[in-house]
């Protein structure tokens, strides 16, 4: 039943480029599947440790910025540069993660912005380097390939890339290490006083995080062919990834996606319905106060528990015990 | 090697810098006291409060001081409503993560509503003093400055007083200190804290008009100050508004020090070297003493 | 010849703001014993946990466990040595199931290990011979924070134990438990250490105490003042003192 479900979710994923009726909506289809890709990779993170981090934007950038470096100034192929930009994102979530890591709560949220300041500042002001504010231009990999073309070669990276992360989260998910991650949610100290080595765990989830975020930046890159430290390094960016995996459900292998799809298409949707006016501001933030006050599980929890209260008699719900064998039945992998 | 004139000159302007900041700060590390909640809309509604004193000047023609008379209760009214309404209701488990994020969407929400008002065209108020300039032992000291460091001072001299002598102050700081001990003696907390994050965001009017007076102002300016603003606090100490003042004036004057040999731009990143600093070094910040919060 | 000691420390010193916790504890547990740590309300007792599992640093002191320094070492190097304990206000991650709790203390075993699957066999049949023995397998699918008071002590005992501790610490097992669920904490605390486990309560049951206790250690203002078997520490006038503030 899962698997037949999940080969659907792949069909319909990979048939998309031919079903779209114009090079827009292709795009548009890119710009989707890379959020998609940036809120399941925000979610190892927030997802497994329960750490909300608004500055992933940063690791984004670094991604994109990074990639694009390398080819314009060490001339490295353009996936060469791709995989050795993704590589130094990595190794640079330690030294970060080392000192943001060691706080917690709002105190790491405050870590996660500030870095996103950071960078920005710094890309903007090293213009000799990055090309400040005037922005880089990173020439295409597939020079002389036409537009609708060039869209539907990244559409499959990128989906190649989701297919990656989805696989990653999903192995930690029913992992000892994602069950040590989880406990670290629930009562970090707990889980330490339990033998979890806490901060190891944390770092390396950080980086795998890092890692994927860092690949999308810097396939995003390749993709769009010019960038600009101010929309790089976006605290929106990171926001929007927060809300798309808060929205579809953090504790679930599919809610970032669920949530990349609804926010992303609206978000598309109201820059052409309001050209590129602040009001999609105003519709983000919105979105992401009513997620927060009604929603914090997500919408696809939410529902589910609907669904469950609908379709199902109460008393199947109530606190019930369950027999060993009972649960041997009904947790074969487990979610959570 | 710069001249004492100028390192003089930015020890002066630095004194006042840090004095705005300590305004601008008090409000945020407020919130924090009362109720564990990271407000970063706090810088959203600093804008917001220039924007409103722009627009009193530029198209009622009246000086934008005055606006505060409108802005400081609003915004009073406000931060009321923010807390009862809306904060108040967030589970207290995940208090400090979800009150970031709605704050985060307020923040955005404010930014984006500016932008729809007042487009994104930079504003800056022209005031017919604002070029005006004393000299002060060889210094020259821009009159605006003076003003704002004056409204940030007694801003503050009043919030001082209001904390201290004040029974709503008492009832705010015994709140801040032990929540559950202050409703044991009576204190209706959740009014308290209602009233507390009111005077933050009142702060934040007064603030936001000092800051109009001499800075060029942009919906997402907003972005520009959180960073700083919130590494004031956390080296001064969550929760500690004498801890935010004393690093405010620590790091305003350093910056302003620092623009000779590093210039604007990278002066900036004091503020995150101090909070990288902090939070390696001693997380409970170095000012607050024994009312600073560890996150 | 004194018998060998499990936990000890020597000085260890801790204070908060202006309250000394611990002013110089100098106490050995003996090994292989059930331990008990007595004292009036705010005697240090569980600061001193603390401090032992290192969830807490000592402003001054060591310990050593077993002959080996951990003073200032990380909580999870501490667990991991042999050392386990249960909270005052039980500790359990309340949104996962009760078994997930308990599989939640199986050492990964590396970088590999670690991504092994959370729920093979063999541990799972090992945690669930855990809740069995408290008594709580049939909540097995239940989330932590739909349980009892009582059973989610036994629950955090049962995380706890599956971790396999040589010592194990408990901070007030008898706090807010009914009298039929006492009993059955002091038999399995008896059962386990003659199964070679040690132990060292933190308890103000003194019916509980001096019934299961080998060795009791009395503490008052932050550092020990008695120490020996029940009936030396029933009739020390030290301890009746400490106790009634004379």
């Amino acid at each position: 039943m899962r698997l037949a479900g999940l080969a659907l979710l792949a069909v319909a994923v990979l048939s998309f480029p031919s079903m779209a009726p114009n090079p827009y909506i292709l795009s548009t289809g890119v710009v989707v599947i890379n959020y998609a890709v940036l809120a399941t990779s925000w979610n190892f993170v927030g997802g497994f440790t329960g750490y909300i981090s608004l500055g992933h934007g940063a690791l984004a950038g670094l991604g994109g910025y990074g990639t694009a470096l390398l080819v314009t100034r060490a001339g490295l192929p353009s996936f060469v540069a791709l995989a050795v930009a993704g590589a130094l994102v990595a190794a640079l979530a330690v030294p970060i993660g080392f000192a943001a890591l060691r706080v917690r709560g709002a105190s790491f949220v405050i870590v996660s912005i500030a870095l996103v300041l950071i960078m920005l500042l710094v890309f903007q002001s090293w213009a000799s380097f990055t090309g400040g504010s005037r922005g880089l231009v990173v020439p295409r990999p597939f020079p002389g390939m036409l537009r609708p073309e060039h869209h539907r070669v990244f559409y499959f990276l990128f989906a190649g890339l989701l297919g990656l992360a989805l696989l990653a989260w999903w192995l930690i998910d029913r992992s000892r290490f994602g069950l040590g991650l989880k406990a670290i949610r629930e009562d970090e100290d707990k889980a330490e006083a339990l033998g979890t080595p806490t901060f190891a765990y944390k770092l390396v989830v950080f980086v795998v995080s890092a890692a994927f975020t860092g690949l999308a930046g810097g396939l995003y890159a390749l993709w769009f062919g010019d960038l600009d430290p101010v929309f790089q390094f976006s605290i929106l960016t990171g926001s929007y990834m927060v809300l798309m995996a808060l929205l579809g459900g953090v504790r679930h292998l599919f809610g970032p996606l669920l949530g990349a799809l609804v926010v992303g298409i609206a978000l598309e949707y109201f820059k052409a319905e309001f050209g590129n006016t602040p009001l999609h501001l105003v519709a983000t933030g919105l979105l992401l106060g009513l997620v927060v006050m009604f929603m914090p599980d997500g919408v696809l929890p939410a529902l589910g528990a609907l669904a469950r209260r609908v379709l199902r008699p109460p008393a199947q719900i109530s606190i019930r015990d369950v027999t060993a064998a009972e649960l041997a039945q009904r947790q074969p992998g487990g979610v959570r | 090697m710069p001249s004492a004139g100028l390192v003089f000159q930015s020890f002066v302007l630095g004194l006042l810098l840090g004095g705005l900041y300590a305004l601008l700060a008090a409000g945020l590390t407020l919130y924090f006291g009362i109720m564990r909640v990271v407000m970063i809309a706090h810088s959203a509604f600093l804008i917001l409060a220039a924007y409103l004193a722009w627009w009193t000047h530029a198209r009622l023609g009246i000086d934008p001081l005055l606006s505060m008379v409108v802005t400081v209760p609003l915004f009073f009214g406000v931060g009321v409503a923010l807390q009862r309404l809306l904060l108040a209701r967030l589970r207290a488990a995940t208090l400090t993560m979800m009150s970031v994020l709605l704050t985060f969407a307020i923040a955005v929400l404010v930014e984006g509503l500016l932008g729809y008002a007042f487009s994104g065209t930079q504003r800056r108020i022209q005031l017919g003093y604002g070029s005006a300039s004393f000299g002060l032992f060889g210094a020259r000291i821009a009159v605006v400055k003076l003003i704002a460091f004056g409204l940030a001072a007694v801003a503050l001299a009043t919030l001082y007083l209001v904390l201290k002598k004040s029974t709503l102050g008492w009832a705010l700081r015994a709140t801040i200190q032990h929540q559950d001990a202050a409703r044991l003696i009576g204190i209706d907390t959740e009014r308290v804290a209602g009233y507390g994050f009111g005077l933050g965001l009142a702060t934040a009017a007064v603030g936001g008009t000092a800051l109009s007076l001499d800075t060029t102002i942009y919906p997402s300016l907003h972005w520009h100050w959180i960073g700083p603003l919130m590494a004031i606090i956390v080296v001064g100490g969550l929760g500690s508004v004498p801890g935010a003042a004393a690093a405010a004036m620590l790091l305003g004057m350093a910056q302003s020090l620092l623009q000779i040999p590093m210039g604007t731009t990278w002066a900036q990143t004091v503020f995150y070297l101090a909070l990288f600093a902090t939070l390696a070094l001693r997380p409970q910040g170095f000012f607050g003493g024994r009312l600073a919060q560890r996150f | 010849m004194s018998p060998p000691s499990s936990v000890e420390t020597q000085g260890l010193t801790k204070a908060f703001g202006g309250v000394v916790a611990l002013d110089g504890a100098t106490v050995s547990f003996h090994h292989g014993k059930v331990n008990a740590l007595i004292g009036p309300n705010g005697s240090g007792k569980t600061t001193y946990f603390n401090c032992v599992t290192g969830m807490i640093r000592p402003d001054s002191g060591r310990t050593t466990y077993k002959g080996r320094d951990i003073t200032g070492k990380p909580p999870h190097v501490i667990a991991r040595a042999g050392i386990g304990r249960t909270f005052q206000i039980c500790r359990v991650f309340a949104r996962m199931s009760a078994l997930d709790n308990v599989l939640a203390a199986v050492r990964p075993g590396g970088l590999v290990g670690g991504l092994r699957g959370a729920r093979r066999k063999a541990e799972v049949e090992r945690a669930l011979s855990w809740l069995t023995r408290l008594g709580i397998e049939h909540l097995a699918g239940v989330e932590a924070r739909d349980l009892s008071w009582g059973q989610q002590k036994l629950l955090e005992l049962a995380g706890v134990l599956m971790a396999d501790p040589r010592t194990v610490l408990l901070d007030e097992p008898a706090g807010g438990v009914n009298p039929a669920l006492l009993e059955r904490i002091g038999s399995l605390v008896r059962e386990l250490n003659a199964e070679g486990r040690t132990f060292i309560i933190v308890e103000h049951n003194m019916e509980l105490v001096m019934s299961i206790s080998d060795h009791i250690v009395v503490f008052d203002r932050g550092r020990p003042i008695a120490e020996g078997t029940p009936s030396q520490i029933r009739t020390d006038e030290r301890v009746l003192g400490a106790y009634l503030g004379v």
